[in-house]
């Protein structure tokens, strides 16, 4: 899928970044696809060798999610280079370890569609941006409180005076099953009196 | 290679300093979230300087459905609708390539009928939200009429789509493995005499709105996204070729079975204005239309009787580990980034990568200079859908 040999590259990054520690996580079969994982402290550098080098260059940011794995979370920036003769990708991981302040830098300045998608990954699981120039939640509101897409995210109870999961707002067709099971026993039991 | 990256930063209100001497302060106004040219609930906070745009903050998730998360807790098949969704204009692209990522990482093969069907429906669906796009954005720029010819185009393909899904916007057709059902010949004859109407109808429109000399003063030389603000920004689709760029995934890294078609990739060529503004994004859109009746047509040539489910098992269980899948949609490349844990029956993370998101990300470049009414036309241009972008 990558159109890159991820050993080469693995090894240009370490050449051309010290300290990068570029390591290409193998896919076990041809169905998924691999990627290089980094040093958290080095993406910024990494990412401007990617966009400026001449040997294997992206041109384009395609994408930055996140994935909560509870004991770390990754921070995966999906690269892909926009040329007719050598189309190529690239899945690029960070590891960030602390959960109560995670920091990366941000490459906003490498590749400016970073700005929005930072803000996104900020969004949903609060790993905040050095050197990001305007780091705001972009999807929730400005006052929601928690990440929601972390695996132990639980709502708040209120936002603004308003309860989040109202305790009578049930599904209203289960509740109608449960009343019409409800009423069904009780006419069973009654006839069977 | 020069980098831009300093968005964010307000302009100074010096536009007007040479020319009069009535300066003004900046004006703070709301462009939306109701506003008909935002296209859906898109609010964008524009300082003006009277009639000048000089800084444009655009604020997202009036339309968030928390579409990630719910997708977590929903097994691979469930999410199909949620996909749906996203863009709702363009429906059968989002379940295309969300099918495609789970049968990527499942090892299914497609059948050849279903893939050919997939094609057609996914080509029909791009005339459809071309069509659209071409209707509301010669409404945003007041003409009214094209509007009514396009919908009535797009209601014949959307007669289509309820006949054989049972739905007429959000689909829930292509399901992993193939498609739900099957086109009867007499569906096929009306897909083909409708690409021949459509030819013709498409040079109506040409005539009717893109050489109109008010359209044209409106939108070209309007919203100059330059080529290497669109690489910056990573933007694809119609944004990316207006500007000029040959780049469309169905020809560069052909997914499903685009490699056997023959048809032509339109970039934006200045014909009118330069690469990269408004009426060539405009123009890009209405030849793709052309293309795709190619492609359908060849498409209805190649078909041949056969199924049109591959072998899926009844609970879908994936390997642990992860695939991109990106395919072309009508308003650019959608990106499937799906994570699953050892046989777990719901993704374990699916991060979807929406190619409006990123061109709304171009507006505070392009904005800042521009006139109010102009700002409209390059808002409309990007043919945003706020389902995608807020997810």
């Amino acid at each position: 899928m990558h159109n890159v040999d991820l050993n080469q590259l693995a090894s240009l990054i370490n050449k051309n970044v010290s300290g990068a520690n570029a390591t290409v996580n193998a896919a076990p079969d041809a169905k998924l696809d691999s990627s290089v994982s980094v040093e958290a402290s080095h993406i910024y550098k990494v990412a401007e060798w990617l966009r400026s080098n001449t040997e294997l260059p992206f041109n384009a940011l395609q994408a930055i999610s996140g994935v909560d794995y509870l004991d770390y979370m990754d921070v995966c920036y999906v690269l892909a280079h926009f040329d007719v003769d050598h189309p190529r990708e690239l899945i690029l991981k960070v590891r960030v370890t602390d959960r109560v302040e995670p920091k990366v830098d941000s490459i906003m300045k490498v590749y400016p569609a970073a700005d929005w998608q930072e803000r996104e990954v900020y969004d949903m699981f609060g790993i905040k941006f050095n050197n990001h120039k305007d780091l705001r939640r972009i999807l929730c509101p400005d006052d929601w409180q928690g990440w929601p897409l972390r695996k132990d995210y639980v709502a708040q109870k209120f936002y603004n005076g308003m309860e989040v999961y109202p305790d009578n707002k049930m599904n209203f067709e289960d509740r109608d099953f449960i009343v019409r099971q409800a009423m069904i026993k009780k006419a069973q039991e009654t006839k069977a009196q | 290679m020069q980098t831009r990256w300093d968005i964010g930063e307000p302009v100074k209100p010096t536009i007007n300093e040479d020319t009069e001497q009535l300066k003004s302060e900046l004006l703070t106004l709301n462009m939306g979230p109701q506003h008909p040219a935002t296209h859906g609930v898109l609010r964008i906070e524009i300082w003006t300087d009277s009639e000048i745009v000089a800084h444009a903050i655009p604020h997202l998730g009036y339309l968030h459905r928390c579409m990630e998360k719910h997708a977590e807790h929903i097994d691979y098949r469930g999410v199909i609708p949620f996909v749906d969704r996203l863009d709702y204009l363009a429906s059968m692209s989002m379940e295309w390539g969300y099918a495609l990522a789970v049968e990527k990482m499942l090892g299914t093969e497609v059948p050849r009928r279903a893939e050919l069907l997939r094609i057609l429906t996914g080509e029909l669906q791009r005339i459809g939200s071309h069509l659209m796009a071409f209707g509301t954005y010669a409404l945003d720029l007041g003409a009214f009429s094209p509007f009514l010819y396009a919908f009535d185009y797009r209601e014949r393909i959307l007669r289509l789509f309820e006949e054989v899904s049972g739905a007429r916007l959000l689909y829930n057709y292509m399901w992993i493995g193939g498609i739900w059902n099957d086109w009867t010949d007499e569906q096929l004859d009306r897909v083909k005499q409708f690409c021949d109407d459509m030819e013709e109808e498409a040079k109506k429109y040409h005539d009717l709105v893109s050489v109109n000399k008010i359209f044209v003063e409106r939108t070209a030389n309007v919203g100059i996204m330059s080529l290497q603000d669109c690489l910056d920004f990573g933007a694809t689709g119609p944004i990316l070729r207006g500007a000029g760029y040959k780049w469309d995934l169905r020809k560069n890294k052909p997914y499903s079975l685009y490699s056997e078609f023959d048809f032509d990739v339109p970039v934006g060529t200045g014909e009118r204005g330069v690469p990269g503004d408004c009426w060539n994004r405009y123009i890009v859109r209405m030849k793709e239309v052309i293309e795709s009746i190619k492609i359908i047509r060849q498409v209805i040539d190649k078909l041949e009787p056969g199924p049109i489910m591959g072998k899926v098992p009844k609970i879908i269980k994936l390997p642990k580990g992860e695939v991109y899948v990106r395919t072309e949609a009508p308003r650019g490349e959608i990106g499937f980034h799906l994570f699953s844990e050892q046989d777990g029956k719901t993704p374990y993370r699916l991060k979807v990568k929406s190619p409006c998101f990123t061109h709304t990300s171009m507006l505070p470049r392009v904005a800042p200079g521009q006139m109010i009414a102009d700002f409209v036309a390059t808002v409309g241009s990007i043919d945003i859908v706020l389902g995608e972008v807020d997810r």
